[in-house]
């Protein structure tokens, strides 16, 4: 278990420092970056495993992405970056790409169908996967920039 | 007497910039506001949320010892300046500079309005460290490059990608990467470039199919298009809808999602010539 958590997080923090140079962090924030994308998807690995609590995956993303959202907030003044930008290469190792994969592959299908049977197959697979994408996404979001919203005093003073 | 006192500090600010004096002249309007709306284009253009522009932009024209009102549009800046003590005012209209996303173009311009706020630095000064700032946002290509490859490989491990499947998203994601640093030095539209990256990297990406001993290959097509997410965007759109700026909101997420939908094109077209079945 601790194997599978670790591995876990070392993925998300390379993911992290990889999708950060992307959108051009500072050097000095790759390791907060990392760090802060470790913990986050950690914690949503332990949420969601089925023999500790075994959340729902919106609940648990919800869960992780604030906890991203307040160490983004508190680590930002530490790297003198501002706190936003963290949270993108920290929460996308949670997209649920997957779920859009299966949503958008269902809808295809479905166009594509040539049978009733067939097309209400996969309009149920575009909408149960399309909707759980819809809800994670929101859930990530919101949970992720609360934090900015309630420690504005510290959000926005990080580059002081 | 007062104008040419004033001329006269202006004369000494001008030639003899100290970072660490208060200007005590008056600063007229107009120079105030050009300097900001600059600053403003470049700011919005690197990806920074409406609310952190705001507050920047505030905080240096308090500075400045001027007053500001600015209305952001998706794709201009318009804003007025103006002196409480007088009649003195300047209105522009700025055009939004369009740039990679760089945090770190964002993390400096905003470390540059608390210099001007805590070392009270005149005009001419805070100009001329905007001008070196702007001008030296660059990257490591071959960095950047690596990084996002090994991000994405790592994204395939995260979804249960066996590790034939990883390093096949590797290679995917570096082509695909690299076609896009190309691209985009051509100044290729955007839409189009995401498509083709998406395309060719779906492509590369089917080709775990070949490798019998490989259990994931599914795994590897859907996560080798995963670094042209518009995460960015997505994320800024729910910040400026928190602060009441719907249409700037609206436009960054509909901008999102045109995005996506070229990828998901990109992806599907890729899908359909290596015969790869959705499920």
């Amino acid at each position: 278990m601790l194997f599978e958590v670790l591995k876990d997080a070392l993925f998300a923090a390379m993911a992290a420092i990889g999708f950060g140079s992307i959108s051009r962090i500072p050097r000095r924030a790759y390791l907060w970056c990392g760090l802060i994308a470790a913990i986050g998807h950690s914690t949503r690995f332990i949420l969601m495993n089925k023999d500790l609590l075994d959340m729902h995956i919106i609940i648990a993303t919800f869960t992780a992405s604030f906890v991203i959202g307040v160490l983004a907030v508190f680590a930002s003044p530490l790297a003198k970056t501002p706190a936003e930008a963290y949270l993108f290469p920290s929460l996308l190792p949670m997209i649920p790409g997957m779920y859009a994969y299966r949503s958008f592959g269902g809808l295809v299908m479905c166009l594509l169908g040539s049978s009733q049977e067939k097309f209400n197959f996969y309009f149920y697979q575009f909408a149960e996967n399309g909707l759980i994408c819809v809800a994670i996404i929101f859930a990530m979001v919101i949970a992720a920039t609360l934090p900015i919203f309630m420690f504005k005093g510290k959000a926005f003073t990080a580059t002081r | 007497m007062i104008s040419m006192t004033q001329t006269s500090i202006e004369r000494i600010e001008l030639h003899e910039p100290n970072p660490y004096l208060k200007s005590t002249s008056r600063l007229s309007s107009k120079e105030v506001c050009l300097f900001l709306a600059e600053y403003s284009v470049t700011l919005l253009g690197c990806g920074a949320t409406c609310i952190r522009l705001e507050k920047n932009i505030n905080r240096m024209a308090k500075a400045f010892g001027k007053k500001v009102e600015l209305t952001i549009m998706p794709r201009h800046i318009h804003m007025t300046v103006w002196d409480e003590e007088d009649d003195d005012r300047f209105t522009s209209i700025s055009s939004v500079k369009s740039a990679p996303i760089s945090f770190s173009l964002n993390t400096r311009l905003s470390q540059l309005s608390w210099q001007v706020k805590d070392e009270g630095l005149s005009l001419h000064t805070a100009r001329a460290r905007y001008d070196a700032i702007a001008s030296s946002d660059s990257e490591k290509p071959w960095l950047t490059l690596l990084l996002a490859s090994l991000a994405n490989a790592s994204f395939c491990g995260i979804f249960g990608g066996d590790p034939v499947a990883m390093a096949i998203v590797f290679i995917a994601t570096a082509a695909g990467f690299n076609l896009k640093q190309m691209l985009v030095r051509r100044h290729v539209d955007t839409r189009v470039v995401f498509f083709i990256c998406a395309f060719v990297s779906s492509v590369i990406g089917a080709t775990d199919y070949l490798f019998p001993t490989s259990t994931t290959p599914a795994i590897a097509v859907g996560t080798s298009v995963l670094y042209l997410v518009p995460g960015i965007p997505f994320l800024n759109s729910f910040s400026d809808l928190l602060y009441h700026h719907y249409i700037c909101s609206f436009s960054r997420f509909t901008d999102a999602t045109v995005l996506t939908a070229c990828l998901s094109g990109g992806l599907c077209l890729g899908m359909k010539l290596m015969k790869v079945g959705m499920f």
